[in-house]
Parts: C-alpha cells; structure tokens; sequence
C-alpha cells in the first residue's frame, strides 16, 4: 500500500533458476560457471545442423522434486515445446521449453519472516507470513552469454542450454518488501533440496517482475508493466520501489500507463522503456518435434520423492519447539543445514538446548568457523553450557573457557581446570569473604542500608575481585543481602 | 566389365575372395565419373585423394568393408563440407560425423563424394540446389527427381555405387523412381537423425538409394538401430535385413489403395504398376483394393507440418555462428536478413515464409493443431489397411521425370507431384521404390511398395522377389 | 477457416528474410494459391483423433558429462572470432 493508502501495488514474479546438475539440459557438456568462453560446447548446444537434443533426467527429477517441496502438481506427462524468436546469444533461435504441459502447475511459497529486510520485520506486513501462489514451474534451456565491447558483442556459449527452471507466482505479492522476502524464502527452499545454488552474481537465479497498481480496494488489475535486468535481490526491491512510485506518479495525475517491458538501471536508479506490448515476440509455440513426452508416473516422480528434504519452514518450527531456540536462531540455523547439523549433534548432548544455541549462534559463529571442519567438537558446547548453567562457573568465567576452547579445542572441564576457574560456590568461603567486603565498604554499606539498592554492587565487586572473579554471583547477591539485613 | 557397374552384394563376394581390392572399385567409378559426371553433375564435391586412401586402408572383414558409398550433401561428416546445397553453408566444414556416417565408417565403407539435393532438400527435381541442376542420367534434359536427386542419379548413372539419401515427402523414394534405382524409406525411427540437417523432424528419415534390393538391404542393417543420441528412434537394436531371402510372394495380402490409380494419371505410369500387381497376383499372392480415403489431404497436411518444423528448424542459419555471413552487416537485424535473404534460394524463402505464417498467432488453430490432427487421421488410415493387408502397391511418381525448368515457376504444381509418397512419411511407416518398366521414351517407371511400421523385412522379401523376377534392374541408362 | 491473410511482409519480418518487393509479390500470389489449396482441411471433422501415446521405455539421459568439442573445433565455422568469442555487431537491447 502506498505511504497515502489510496494506491495498492500487484506484483507478480517470473524467476529462472538454474539446476545444479554435472551436464547440460540437453547434451553432455559440462554445466559449470566461470571457464574459459567457449570451452564447454558441443553441435547440441552451439545448434550446428544436424544435431539434437536429448532430456536431462537429473535435471528433470530436481525440477519435480522443486514441485513437490512447494506442493505443486506433477504433470503425468511432460512435454517440450519450441519458443521461437531470433537473438544472438540463441543457439538455434528456438529455445526449448515448455508451453502447454509444464512439469509442475500450483504451489505456493510461504514468506519466512527473516528473509524480509531486517527494518521490516516487525512489520504486520512480515509478520503476517503470506503464502504467495506459484502458476506453474516449467523447465526449459539457459540462452548463451554476450559481452558488450564498444562497437561489437562477443557470445560464449558455455552457458548455452543449461537447465533452467522458470518458477512463475500467482500476482499474489504486494510490496517490494514481500518480493525480496519471496526470493529469500524460495532461495531457502533450493538450497534445501540441493536443486541450485541460486546465486544472483552468477546469473544461477534471475528474476523479472510484473507490476501494476490499482486503487486500494479495487479488484480489477491495473497495466502490467514488466521490468528486466534485476540483477539482485535488493536490486528487485529497490526497482519496484522506484516503479511503483512512478507508475502511482503517473495515474494520480490522471494519466495512463503503456503496457510495455521497461529496463531497471541500477546506477541510474529508474527504468526505462525497452519494448512496448505491440513490439512483443509472438513466439509461434509448438511440440519439439525432437523431444517425446516425458512420463513422470513411471518412476521419476517416485525418485523424486525420496530427496524431498525437511524443508526450511518446518525444520524452524520444530527448533523452536523441540530445542527451544528463538524464532530467529532457527532461522539463522535453517539457512546453514551444516551449521544446523552442528548445533543439533550439540543439543542432543544436553538438556540446555537453547544455552547451546547461544554459545553456538553467538559465540561461536562470529568466529567464523567451518562447522563441518572444526575442530571444536559439537559436544564440548555442551559440556560448557552445562557448566555454566549448573553454576560450577559464572557467565563471565563461561567466556574464558570458550575463548581458551576455540583456541585449543579440549573438552571444557578440563579447561576449567586448567585456566584454574572452578566457581567458588562454598557457602562459608563465600560468606567469609562478604564479611571481608562489608568491612571494607562501609560507605557503600550505609548507602544501601539508606535505600540506593545499587550500592551492592560496590560490594559485590570487592567479592569478585577478592575471588578473582571464580565467585558465583548469584550466591554472594544473597549472601549480601542477608547479611545486610535488607 | 566395370566395377562400377557391379552390386555392392557380388562386390563384397569378389572382396572376400581377394579377386579385387577396394582400391580398383573406387578406381572404377572414377573412371565412370571422368565419362560421365560432367553431363549428369550428381555431385557437390568429390575427394578422390581421400577415397583411395580409405580404399586402401578399408577392413575388409567389416559388413560393407572396402564399398564406396555416396552421402547427400545434408549428413554430417567429420572434416567434410555440408553445403545441403545452399549458399548459406558455403565453407562450412562439420566438426563431427552424422550417426548413420559413423555407423557406415565402423561397418569398413568408404566414402566417395558428396551428391546434389534441393536446397535443404526442399523440392522434387534438385532444380532447387545453389550448386547447379543434376540431370536424369536417362535423358539428360529431364529432372532426376528430388531431393535426393544426385544420388539417384549417380547410383543410376553408375557413377555411384550406392548412395545415401533422406526422404521427408518421398526425397529418397522418388528420384529413385525417376532414375530407375531403388530407393528406401525406412520407418521413422528406424535410423538415427542424428547429425542429418533437419528439414521437417517430425517426416525426416535418411535411407540408402541403391541398385538392388539385397543392397539396399545391406545398407539398412548397417545403419539401423536406436541411438541415445536422437531420441526420435525407436528402442530396437540394430537387426540384419533379407539374411535369407525367400523369393516367393506367395500368400502375401497386397493391397491397391484406390486412391492411387486416379483418372488422368499417366497411362503408361498406371500400366506398368498394375503389370506389377498382376505378377504378385500370379505369384500367388491375394491382390485386395483397399481404401485411404484421407489420401487428398495428404499434401496439404504435409506441406503445412513440414513447412512449420522447417521455419524453426533453418531458424539457426543466421550468419552468427556459422556458414556464410552477409558483408558489413550494421547491426545485428541487418546481419539476420541480408544474410538469410542472400543465402536461401526462393523455394527456401518460400517454405520459410508459409510455415512461420501458419504458426503465428491467430492462425496456429486453424492450420498448424489442424494439420496435426488430420495427420492422425491419416496414420488411422494405415494403420486399419494394415489390418488386412500386409503389403500396400502404389505407384512412385504420378508421372515419369519431366523437362527442366517445366514446373520451376509453379511451386503448387510440383507439390502436388508429391501425392503418392508423402503420406508415407506422414504415417511414419515403411516404403521403397524400385524400377517396375520403362516408357515409350526409355523412361523409368517406379513402382511403391509400402510395409507397416517396422515391417522392412517383409517389404524388402517382397521387393526382392518381384526385382530377381524381372530385368529392369539390369538395365543401364544410355552412355 | 477464413480467407487466409497472409500478409508475406510481416511474416518475412517474423523469420528475419528481408525480402525484395519482386519477391513479396510473387510468393504472395504463390502462397495464395497454396493457402487455397489447404482450405479444404477444415472440413474435414477431427473431434476423435486417437491420441499417440508416449512411450514407457526411458528416452532420457544420464547426468554423466560427455567430450564437448575443443575451442578451435567449436570456433572453427565462426564468421567473426576474437578472444574466443564469436563476434557479433554490437547488440543493443
């Protein structure tokens, strides 16, 4: 909704992700980034004459497996059809895709609260945590990569015919805050079921936007106008915060929108026309005659179903209730499965479950370990959380044992015996040495006997300082108190 | 007696014996193609140095070790050209062999040269190539037939022993009518495509034009069988064809579609075909008239589907990664369309033209899904004929080989000219054609058999029998 | 089926041929008359074709990579060449 309320945003999303597979949607060249132009080629993927295509059964089954991570329906039969439009960094000139029969029509993705921008998550908006609507996922080939010189483009076909999946939502979205939470969230999901790395620097996700706006309230859909060259997901939100402005600038002055492609510059900040409606492709679909249709019911769906992961919203949900971490903290340990697997083989060793993740998501991980090569055993977090939580040392004393733990990784018991911090938790010890405090102290004394409560804290210092810092804070406030007979 | 104007069967027997060696047949051809290829021009480029090379490095113990083979200038061969006839693949070399070429060279052939098409084998008279006519060896002011007219032609003019072809509306079958050979239309899926330039996928099949039968024969055991790499073929392996020839016809079911004898159809051209359904009759086989009622909307069915997978399929002949590219091209647009302007001849622009029409918006439902239909409709049709028949007899060609240039200006015309194949390929069953008279004029007259999807074997018994029955086989187009 | 518009300009446009006006012309009337000649395809009732059913054998293909060509091999066609790119007049969106 705009700042004014009058004017609502509909946003719908049309984002290619690329599979992670070892070889290419149609030909067996390998399907990898950053080598030299042109070494990853074959008469498949460069379109000589005479070459054809063959489907990619890996790349098939991780796109059913996306359907069935986001409750999709898997089509029975799958089939490819022909995109025709001329353009250099196109192969053959026809793009194989799919039109009529895609692999998965319906789904939804559910908007993970931690994946909206961190000053919106307090938002009713993210709160709300929206199911938005998929139309379809279809699977289809990457085009090739052009370089722009001064007078002349240069092509690498390496990219050229990697599968792609083309995820289409429902225009369920209605802010540039749900947009970038929505690519957050799917990327989550990917990640999950190891179907891509979906990494926007190298072009592994894509994304364009169709945005319209209408009077809050209306029903009917406003122009469409579509945005390309969205090269990040901050790069979305910040392109949709510009366009919706530009489009509500344009219909409050009582103008009309064209129904166009408009081009987002991120330097520039704005978009601009690059095609309108009437200069759009007609792209002749029909059924690759190369290609037979593909039959999903005859195992490859049952294959699928066999990787389908816990997914990311219900290995949050049962963090929080089995191990009693904090929304956040699941979401943290969700987004790094190795990280989670680390956390989960520590809590499994205690009863502290969320003392753990807080060594673990606090401590630990601002060091920035590998947590599927560490050293620092998993268990020895444990033990320290154990430690500190049955009083055998303070919280403060906690800190020097993880920080010797990271720098020698030994089991924490023994640190504390070795860095000599065993809490001084004796009664009498204790008391002696509050006596020795309140003799010491007896401005302070009379000033909390007076009623400035804080005045202990002087005395507790004296305490700490005695004990060099092994005395359990929480026995010496008591012992204090009962001492000073208040 | 030449080589040349042996059958690569008794060739591959005088091999085995060692009473010839590889090198004295290719030597022979040469000699009849120095005769004779000047008038007839059946070939696009022919590698005499690398011929004899192979010749004499050839495995003899291999199922055609030490045969010359022709290719249609449209197959994929390693280090070769691939000009399909067409300016716009001037200069290109093929990085890599078609599987049909990489299945003859493992089977120990050797190949020749290269032979003329139509241009991207669009057309039924190679009057469409951009690399000059191929005249019928018969009478060298006729057409060879098309699109795999220069290999029609060279097997036919012995300058070839046999050829490779490819057949998409009858490319194979009816030049092989027009010239007197036999030519061979697998079913589709029967033979990879793999590395054939695509003119209509979905109708595209290579098949060998040959002088006998039995070779033919020979030729499709080589190149038969299921590829990974097309996923059009079909699943079966490889299998051997007329291993152990019956000869006989008797008790086979053939029927005479009604449709294929129509009034007004060439009188000597009908004669001679019914002669041959009269001999498989006294042969003891049962002659049935059977019906394909769709058979008038065959062409217009055919030319609306091959016409659209072609539109997409010469959509990457654009200058950009390959063959010719237009000079000083301003921008991108302009490289496109004076490239593809400049490089496709007017058949090409044509066919071009009418499929991207009829799958562009607004008019897909009534042509393209349309067509698609019917041509299920049409493959019905067979498929109930083959109920009750084993064998279907028709004509080749509704006439024999007319002059050059007599329909060049008529595109409509030399489409209908089409009537008796191109169902064929639009059921995606079986069909050869060998020579079954000859006119008043020394003519060919071919005559069509047609098997059911995957019933080569029968056809090619058949087939067999009929030709070792009769001596138009034998008989050479004057010197 | 109406009268079929084939207007060849603009579909010449579709399939990058830029076309003479001598050929627009003449594939108009030559087309026309082809067009015709399919108009008798609409009558032909086609509410029960028998679907081609898909096949059940596997027609896919293993993730396993296979040899790609060598960087001369694949450039070896290309009109315009430089640092391994294959070049192109400057495209401009």
């Amino acid at each position: 909704m705009s700042a004014n309320g009058k004017w609502e945003a509909v946003i719908g999303l049309e984002v290619h992700c690329q599979v992670r597979t070892a070889t290419k949607m149609f030909c067996g060249c390998a399907n990898q980034y950053g080598d030299s132009p042109n070494t990853h080629v074959c008469p498949v993927c460069l379109g000589l004459p005479g070459s054809l295509p063959v489907p990619n059964e890996e790349a098939i089954r991780k796109t059913i497996l996306t359907g069935l991570m986001l409750g999709c329906r898997i089509a029975p039969v799958a089939r490819f059809d022909r995109k025709n439009y001329f353009y250099p960094d196109m192969p053959k000139n026809y793009q194989i895709s799919q039109y009529d029969d895609p692999l998965c029509a319906g789904g939804s993705v559910g908007l993970d609260l931690f994946q909206f921008p961190k000053e919106l998550q307090e938002t009713e908006e993210a709160q709300a945590r929206r199911k938005i609507r998929l139309v379809r996922i279809h699977l289809e080939e990457d085009v090739a990569k052009s370089f722009h010189f001064e007078e002349r483009s240069g092509i690498d076909f390496n990219r050229a015919g990697t599968p792609l999946m083309e995820i289409v939502t429902e225009a369920d979205l209605r802010t540039p805050g749900e947009a970038f939470a929505f690519l957050g969230s799917l990327r989550q999901i990917l990640w999950a079921g190891g179907v891509s790395d979906a990494d926007m620097e190298k072009g592994q996700l894509r994304c364009d936007v169709n945005v319209s706006v209408r009077p809050a309230g209306e029903s009917k859909f406003g122009t469409k106008v579509e945005l390309k060259n969205l090269n990040s997901i901050s790069g979305v939100r910040r392109a949709l915060v510009h366009e919706i402005a530009r489009q509500i600038a344009v219909v409050e002055k009582g103008g009309s929108l064209v129904q166009e492609t408009r081009r987002w510059d991120d330097n520039a900040g704005a978009t601009f026309t690059m095609r309108t409606k009437e200069q759009a492709h007609d792209y002749r679909y029909f059924p690759d005659p190369d290609l037979l249709p593909v039959r999903t019911d005859r195992g490859l769906q049952d294959t699928a179903k066999k990787s389908v992961p816990e997914l990311p919203s219900e290995m949050q949900e049962r963090l929080v209730r089995d191990f009693g971490v904090t929304a956040y903290q699941a979401s943290v340990l969700t987004a790094d499965r190795v990280l989670c697997g680390y956390y989960e083989k520590a809590a499994a060793a205690t009863k502290n479950k969320a003392a753990v993740a807080n060594w673990i998501l606090n401590d630990f991980l601002s060091t920035q370990p590998d947590p599927a090569t560490t050293p620092v055993k998993p268990e020895y977090f444990a033990e320290l959380a154990d430690l500190v939580v049955a009083g055998k040392i303070n919280s403060a004393q906690g800190k020097k044992v993880f920080a010797e733990l990271v720098a020698n990784p030994t089991s924490p018991h023994d640190l504390v015996k070795k860095l000599g911090l065993e809490q001084i938790s004796d009664t009498g010890a204790l008391a002696t040495m509050c006596d020795e405090a309140i003799a010491a102290n007896p401005r302070s004394v009379e000033d909390y006997r007076a009623g400035k409560m804080n005045a202990i804290n002087a005395l507790k210092g004296f305490v700490m300082k005695k004990s060099q810092g092994k005395a359990n804070p929480v026995q010496i406030d008591e012992i204090l108190k009962q001492k000073l007979g208040g | 007696m030449s080589l040349a104007h042996e059958t690569i069967a008794s060739l591959r027997r005088r091999l085995a014996k060692k009473e010839i060696k590889s090198r004295d047949i290719v030597t022979d051809l040469l000699k009849e193609i120095d005769a004779r290829e000047k008038t007839i021009h059946a070939y696009t480029h022919i590698d005499r140095e690398a011929a004899l090379r192979s010749a004499d490095q050839a495995d003899l113990s291999r199922p055609l070790g030490g045969i010359p083979i022709a290719l249609k200038d449209n197959l994929n061969a390693t280090g070769d050209p691939c000009t399909c006839s067409s300016k716009i693949l001037e200069g290109y070399k093929s990085p890599y062999d078609a599987t049909a070429v990489a299945r003859l060279r493992q089977a120990g052939a050797v190949f020749l040269g290269r032979t003329n098409m139509d241009e991207f084998a669009m057309g039924s008279s190679t009057e469409n190539s951009a690399l000059g006519v191929t005249r019928n060896p018969w009478d060298s002011s006729r057409i060879p037939g098309g699109s795999s007219g220069g290999s029609a032609a060279a097997v036919a003019g012995r300058i070839a022993l046999a050829a490779l072809g490819s057949d998409t509306g009858g490319s194979i079958r009816q030049p092989a009518a027009l010239c007197g050979c036999v030519g061979l239309k697998p079913t589709y899926g029967r033979i990879s495509r793999f590395g054939l330039v695509a003119f209509a996928s979905s109708l595209d099949q290579i098949g060998p034009l040959t002088r006998t039968v039995e070779d033919s024969a020979l030729l499709l055991s080589s190149l038969c069988g299921h590829d990974p790499r097309d996923n059009t073929t079909d699943s079966r392996p490889a299998e051997s064809f007329l291993a152990e020839p019956t000869n006989s016809v008797k008790g086979l079911k053939v029927g005479l579609p009604k449709e294929y004898f129509i009034p007004g159809m060439d009188g000597e051209t009908e004669q001679a075909v019914r002669a041959a359904a009269d001999w498989f009759r006294k042969n003891g086989a049962e002659i049935k008239e059977v019906s394909l009622p769709l058979t008038p909307s065959a062409i217009a069915v055919y030319y609306i589907l091959a016409t659209a997978e072609a539109s997409a399929n010469l959509a990457r002949f654009d200058g950009v990664r390959y063959g010719r590219r237009a000079a000083d091209p301003k921008d991108v647009l302009d490289l496109y369309q004076r490239t593809r302007e400049e490089g496709f001849g007017p058949e090409v622009k044509r066919r071009i033209i009418l499929g991207t029409f009829v799958l562009s918006a607004g008019y897909t439902d009534a042509y393209y899904r349309k067509a698609q239909k019917v041509r299920g409709l049409i493959r019905q049709d067979f498929e109930k004929a083959f109920q009750d028949c084993d064998l279907l007899l028709t004509p080749t060609s509704p006439e024999p080989a007319f002059q050059l240039g007599e329909r060049t200006q008529d595109p409509l015309k030399m489409y209908l000219a089409d009537v008796f194949t191109i169902s064929v390929n639009l059921a995606g069953t079986c069909g050869i054609s060998l020579p079954c008279g000859f006119t008043k004029s020394n003519l060919p007259i071919g005559l069509q058999l047609i098997g059911p999807r995957f019933g080569e074997e029968k056809m090619l018994q058949a087939a067999h029998a009929y030709e070792q029955s009769h001596d138009f086989w034998k008989r050479m187009p004057p010197s | 089926m109406s009268a079929p518009k084939l207007n060849v300009s603009d579909v010449a446009t579709l399939a990058r041929l830029a076309l003479t006006k001598e050929e627009t012309e003449k594939f108009t009337a030559q087309l026309g008359q082809v067009l015709g000649h399919m108009e008798a395809l609409s009558k032909i009732p086609t509410d029960n074709v028998p679907e081609v059913h898909p096949p059940d054998h596997p027609v896919l293909r293993k993730d396993v990579p296979s040899p790609s060509l060598s960087v001369e091999a694949a450039l070896s066609n290309a009109p315009a060449q430089a640092n391994d790119l294959i070049v192109v007049p400057k495209i401009v969106e």
